[in-house]
């Protein structure tokens, strides 16, 4: 099976400012892959690179086993779908779709063949004679997934391809997306900044940040056992707190202000100053006063109402602010949700997460306002 | 007064002022043209409409060799200068859009200054140009096409820049990506998309190049490379028949037919904006 990725050391620099700062990633034959990260972190620019519109100021790009760092866009057996689509606006949708078939040899009849097969693929079989302007978003967006797999890349480019269409035509491109690249068997590598895209749709995510990558592994890790506190920072929504490591048993025991708490993920052999780290799903509200281990007092500040479930602000002692969801399933709660309501906050040992605090990178709004250049801007 | 200071009724201050600008500026323009076809040899007093100035057998823009002379020649010059102005500057805004290095900014100013140099320098430079550095061009039709090439040069760079600008390098890169070497990026994607940029900058060219006294005069040789803007400045102090009038309708007709099938095609292909800065240049 071909469509094999693999990047060596990969280095980008614009004058001053370094874009991707030497990542290694190894992206397998047929993976939904996942470049993940806020803007001007570098995950456009690798995009870029592995399409052959950027040069590599160093490191390798494999591309089943061939390094084509220095092969020109044209001659990589690369495609890309583009953020703004880039349909010829001179061309009908038929014309988009066989343009770079023309670099195919072809019989006629065979290239009528693939574009009616792929636009069928697609559902725009209709469509064929449209002008680029005459369709709406998504089916632009599907014009350019259609032009870029007739080609039968090895592998496929997407930047940041449902970035344009609205919430809900997003979510049925996702899932149109993610069963045309099972059906094809072809490596996406995937573009995105939106969490809850790349978490949907991937076999496996790389979380980057200042043009590093923190964390590249299933979506389910990345989310339930981030290594970084970036990444357990832009994947959902994430309680950080400085806490003390020491000994407790096979464990951990955090002191977290005045009170220790015990710790069973992560990295639970840190001593010293850590990062504590919990999902606000896990967290347990419960009446004030409750007794036990693993346990805090706390007032509700605010409850914000999100339909399925409450989030729920609670200032504990010591200052600290925690967020706790709370599933909105009927179930009669021991407390009022209101503010100013004492209550007790449950943090379970095994939800409760070691982070080494000398990762810490900067925060997401610093790398955001660095000025690395991504992409020429339109 | 009231009605001058009533902030929501119509501004009829400035309705005023710009159809008083309007008229003033066209009705000249409108008599003239009238006078072509005047019945007559006046070109102050109406004696009737007709076509004598046309096509009539004596003096007429048809049969007089001197005006028939004239408007070949400037026809002549304006192919020529049409046809290498545009290859030319589109070639020019390809290189300048995609020019990566220093002193891109520098060749940007240089090139928008034939746009601001008064012509009559640029007419005495040209001149000196020919006469002391290539004597061998001599003054006459090459040197009168190769000077309005020079200035209508900028204008066609700054056409096609502009929609270079708005078409952006993701067609290109898309192009590159669907496996076109850099000769079909040109070919099929460019040139294609580029296409109501260029034709309305070879009309805006054509149009400058019918329009041009100052230059063209400088660098005529003989008689016959008079052209219509010069007949029309030489005679127009001596004995002029409305044939003169007559010439020059012909030439404002080719103007106006050409920069309204420029915009037409600008608009159908392009937005309104641009078309809109297109006019602007043509004035």
């Amino acid at each position: 099976m071909q469509g094999e990725i693999r990047l060596e050391e990969l280095t980008k620099t614009f004058g001053e400012a370094v874009a991707v700062d030497g990542i290694d990633l190894h992206m397998p034959p047929g993976e939904f892959f996942t470049l993940l990260g806020p803007s001007g972190c570098g995950k456009t620019t690798t995009l870029r690179m592995i399409a052959g519109f950027e040069q590599p100021t160093s490191g390798r790009i494999l591309l089943d086993g061939t390094d084509v760092a220095r092969v020109p866009p044209h001659k990589r057996n690369v495609n890309t779908v583009f953020q703004s689509y880039a349909l010829f606006p001179h061309l009908d949708v038929a014309g988009n779709v066989a343009f770079g078939l023309k670099y195919q040899r072809l019989t006629k009849e065979d290239r009528r063949r693939k574009v009616k097969g792929i636009l069928d693929l697609v559902r725009l079989g209709d469509f064929a004679e449209r002008k680029p302007e005459q369709l709406s978003g998504g089916q632009q967006q599907r014009v350019a997934l259609a032009r870029a797999l007739v080609l039968m890349p090895r592998v496929l480019l997407l930047d940041e391809p449902l970035g344009a269409l609205d919430a809900r035509l997003r979510k049925d491109l996702q899932v149109e997306l993610k069963a045309i690249q099972s059906d094809l068997g072809v490596t996406f590598v995937f573009v995105t900044h939106d969490q809850e895209e790349a978490l949907t749709m991937s076999d496996r995510v790389a979380v980057m940040n200042l043009g590093r990558v923190e964390q590249a592994s299933s979506p389910r890790e990345v989310y339930e056992e981030p290594r970084t506190t970036f990444v357990a920072d832009f994947l959902g929504v994430s309680n950080l707190l400085d806490a003390d490591a020491t000994a407790d048993g096979g464990a951990c025991s955090l002191r977290i202000g005045e009170r220790a708490f015990r710790a069973e993920q992560g990295e639970t052999g840190s001593r010293g100053e850590v990062k504590a780290m919990i999902r606000p799903e896990r967290i347990g509200i419960e009446a004030h006063g409750a007794a036990g281990d693993n346990r805090l007092p706390g007032m509700v500040e605010r409850a914000v109402f999100l339909g399925g479930s409450h989030e729920v602000h609670v200032r504990v002692l010591g200052g600290e602010l925690l967020k706790a969801m709370i599933s909105n399933d009927g179930s009669p709660l021991p407390f009022a949700l209101e503010e100013g309501t004492p209550v007790t906050l449950y943090l379970p040992p095994d939800g409760l997460r070691v982070l080494a605090s000398s990762q810490e990178p900067e925060s997401t709004a610093d790398a955001a306002a660095r000025p690395v250049r991504t992409a020429p801007s339109r | 007064m009231s009605w001058l200071r009533n902030p929501w009724a119509r501004p009829r201050g400035l309705v005023i002022v710009t159809v008083l600008y309007i008229l003033w500026s066209i009705v000249p323009v409108a008599i003239a043209i009238l006078f072509a076809f005047n019945n007559g040899r006046s070109r102050t007093s109406w004696q009737g409409f007709s076509f004598r100035w046309y096509t009539g057998s004596a003096g007429s823009v048809l049969h007089d060799p001197a005006l028939q002379g004239a408007l070949k020649h400037t026809l002549i010059l304006a192919v020529i200068c049409v046809g290498i102005a545009t290859p030319l500057g589109v070639a020019l805004a390809l290189g300048l859009q995609r020019w990566r290095g220093p002193g891109g900014g520098t060749i940007n100013t240089v090139m928008l200054l034939p746009l601001v140099t008064p012509e009559i320098v640029m007419g005495v430079a040209l001149l000196l140009l020919f006469l002391r550095v290539f004597p061998g061009i001599g003054l006459g039709t090459p040197a009168q096409a190769i000077g309005q090439v020079t200035f209508t040069l900028s204008y066609v760079v700054v056409i096609v820049r502009g929609r270079l600008t708005s078409i952006g390098r993701e067609f290109e890169e898309a192009a590159a990506d669907l496996g076109a070497p850099p000769r079909d990026q040109l070919r099929r994607v460019l040139l294609p998309m580029l296409a109501p940029a260029i034709v309305a900058s070879a009309a805006v060219a054509f149009a400058l190049s019918i329009d041009d006294f100052v230059v063209t005069q400088y660098l005529a040789g003989d008689s016959s490379t008079t052209t219509v803007s010069m007949l029309l400045y030489a005679s127009a102090r001596g004995a002029p028949t409305p044939a003169l009038n007559a010439l020059a309708t012909v030439a404002l007709v080719i103007t106006m037919a050409t920069l309204a099938l420029a915009l037409l095609v600008y608009r159908r292909f392009a937005g309104g904006r641009e078309a809109a800065a297109v006019a602007t240049l043509e004035v």
